[in-house]
C-alpha cells in the first residue's frame, strides 16, 4: 500500500537513525509526508518499523540507531474491517 | 446532474439527467477509505474535493477536475507545531502537546468573488483557509484560538468543526458549527467570531442555556433567504431568522411535528424557499423511529410540519449522518438521503414520491449535489 505514495520497494540511505531515515524518505517522496508520521512527529498507529527483523515501533522508534549496515522494513499492520 | 456520495469505503459519483429517474453509479474512488465529505466547487465546474480519512495514512485531501474521473492528492491541512519540540522531561511548559489533525470533516468553497478560496473544517476544532485551490492552507486563528475554547467539549464524533457556511451575499460573513461548542459567526472574514447559540438547549450541561457548549449537529441556510438558518442540534430542531443573531426558535416542538426532534441531517432546497428537511432519529440508538425512514418538512411561513414519506415506504432502522442529506437546485426540488447502511434514497419531486438508487453503497457519511 505504501507504494501509492513512494513508488519503490527498496532503497539505500545513509541516515543514522530511523527518524533521519523517515526524513530522508519524505524528502525523496513528498507524498509520504504526513502518511507515516503525523505533524507532531509520532508514527501513525498502524505503521510498524522493523530494524533487522525486530519491531522497534513500541520502543523509541525514531531514535533507533542505524549506524552501520542495517535492513529497515516499514510495513503497515493488518487492521480494519 | 450528479450526487456526490462519501462513504465508509470510498467516494462515489452518481449521475442522472433532469428527470432523476435513471441513475448511473460510477466506479468507486479511494476504495476502502473513509470519506467524510465530497464537495463540488460551483465556481469551477467539474472540480470536486474529497475529505478522505485513511485509517492507515491519516487525513488526505483529494481534488478532481473532471467530475471524479481522476483524483489527485492536494495539500492536507496540518496542525501548526513548533519545529523544535522541547524534551518532555526538561520542559516546564504545562500546556498539552498539539493534537494532530485527526479527520477532515467539511470542505466549503469560498465566495464567488474569491474563486481560488476554499475552507475546510477539521478535528481538532479547527478551520483552515486556502487561497490557491487547496495547494496550501493557513489556520484561521480567530476561531481556532477563540476565547471560549476552554468551554468546548468533543462530541461523540470527536472535537470536530463540521459545518462551514459562507454567506452568498457577503464574503466577509461566515458561520461555523462545532461539536460541542455550537455555532459562531464572523462579519470580518474570520478575524473575529461570536457565539450564536441563544436559546439553544444543552441539556447535558449544568447550565442548559450557556453561551457556548451546545452540540450543534448541522446547519443549513435557506438558499433564497440566507438570513434564515435551519439547525439540527443535539438539543432539537431550531430556526433563526436574523442571520443567527438573537434567539433561536425551537420549532421541533411545534405541535404536529416529529415525536422526537433529535437527529443529525438538515437540508434546504432553492425551489422550496422557507422550508427545510430533517430526518428525525431516536436519541439512544441513533436510528429512525417507528420502524422506517422518515423525512419531515418544516414550513417556516405556515409554521407547520408535514411528513414527506409514508412510515412504511422504507421499513427498517436507519441511521443518517450530519452530511447525509442534500437537495439539488432543480424545480421540482430533489431531496437526497444517504443512510449509514448504504441506501441512497431520493425524491425528484420535493417529497411527493421516493425511490432508491439501485446500488448497495458502503455506509454513507455524506450526500451532496452538483
Amino acid at each position: 500500500m505504501l507504494r501509492e505514495f513512494a513508488p519503490t520497494s527498496r532503497l539505500r540511505s545513509d541516515a543514522p537513525t530511523v527518524g533521519a531515515l523517515l526524513d530522508d524518505l519524505e524528502g525523496r517522496f513528498p507524498r509520504l509526508r504526513s502518511k507515516l508520521r503525523d505533524e507532531t512527529g509520532a508514527l501513525r498507529r498502524y505503521v510498524n518499523v522493523f530494524v533487522d527483523g525486530e519491531n522497534v515501533t513500541t520502543r523509541s522508534p525514531l531514535s533507533t540507531s542505524l549506524v552501520g549496515e542495517h535492513t529497515v522494513d516499514i510495513l503497515h499492520s493488518i487492521a480494519g474491517g | 446532474m450528479r450526487v456526490l456520495v462519501g462513504t465508509r469505503k470510498g467516494t462515489y459519483v452518481v449521475e442522472s439527467d433532469r428527470a432523476r429517474k435513471r441513475w448511473k453509479v460510477n466506479p468507486v474512488s479511494n476504495g476502502g477509505r473513509e470519506v467524510y465529505h465530497v464537495a463540488a466547487d460551483p465556481r469551477h465546474p467539474g472540480t470536486l474535493y474529497a475529505a478522505v480519512n485513511s485509517g492507515f495514512w491519516g487525513p488526505i485531501l483529494y481534488r478532481s477536475s473532471n467530475w471524479g474521473k481522476r483524483w489527485e492528492e492536494v495539500a492536507t491541512p496540518l496542525t501548526p507545531v513548533a519545529k523544535a519540540r522541547p524534551n518532555p522531561f526538561e520542559s516546564t511548559d504545562p500546556s498539552p502537546p498539539p493534537r494532530p489533525v485527526q479527520n477532515l470533516w467539511h470542505i466549503e468553497p469560498g465566495h464567488p468573488s474569491e474563486p481560488e478560496t476554499v475552507f475546510i473544517g477539521v478535528d481538532p476544532f479547527m478551520l483552515f483557509r486556502s487561497d490557491d485551490q487547496a495547494k496550501s492552507w493557513a489556520p484561521v486563528p480567530g476561531i481556532n484560538e477563540h476565547p471560549t475554547k476552554k468551554d468546548w467539549n468533543p462530541g461523540a464524533g470527536g472535537p470536530c468543526l463540521h459545518t462551514v457556511i459562507v454567506d452568498p451575499r457577503d464574503r466577509r460573513r461566515m458561520y461555523v458549527g462545532i461539536s460541542s461548542a455550537g455555532t459562531f459567526r464572523t462579519d470580518d472574514e474570520g478575524a473575529h467570531w461570536r457565539p450564536t447559540n441563544a436559546k439553544v438547549e444543552a441539556a447535558f450541561l449544568p447550565n442548559p442555556y450557556p453561551e457556548v457548549g451546545q452540540c450543534v449537529h448541522h446547519v443549513a441556510l435557506d438558499p433564497v433567504d440566507p438570513d434564515v438558518s435551519y439547525r439540527q442540534d443535539h438539543g432539537g430542531i431550531y430556526v433563526n431568522r436574523n442571520s443567527m443573531d438573537g434567539d433561536w426558535d425551537r420549532v421541533g416542538k411545534v405541535r404536529g411535528g416529529p415525536k422526537d426532534d433529535f437527529g443529525f441531517a438538515v437540508a434546504s432546497a432553492a425551489a422550496r424557499p422557507g422550508r427545510a428537511y430533517f430526518v428525525p432519529l431516536t436519541g439512544e440508538p441513533r436510528t429512525t423511529p417507528a420502524g422506517g425512514l422518515q423525512v419531515w418538512e418544516w414550513n417556516d411561513k405556515s409554521r407547520k410540519w408535514r411528513t414527506l414519506m409514508p412510515p412504511r415506504r422504507f421499513p427498517g432502522d436507519f441511521g443518517v449522518h450530519r452530511e447525509g442529506m442534500g437537495c439539488d437546485r432543480l424545480d421540482p426540488a430533489g431531496i437526497y438521503v444517504g443512510t449509514t447502511t448504504g441506501q441512497l434514497i431520493l425524491s425528484p419531486d420535493a417529497g411527493k414520491s421516493w425511490q432508491q438508487v439501485p446500488f448497495q453503497f458502503p455506509g454513507i457519511h455524506s450526500v451532496s449535489v452538483a
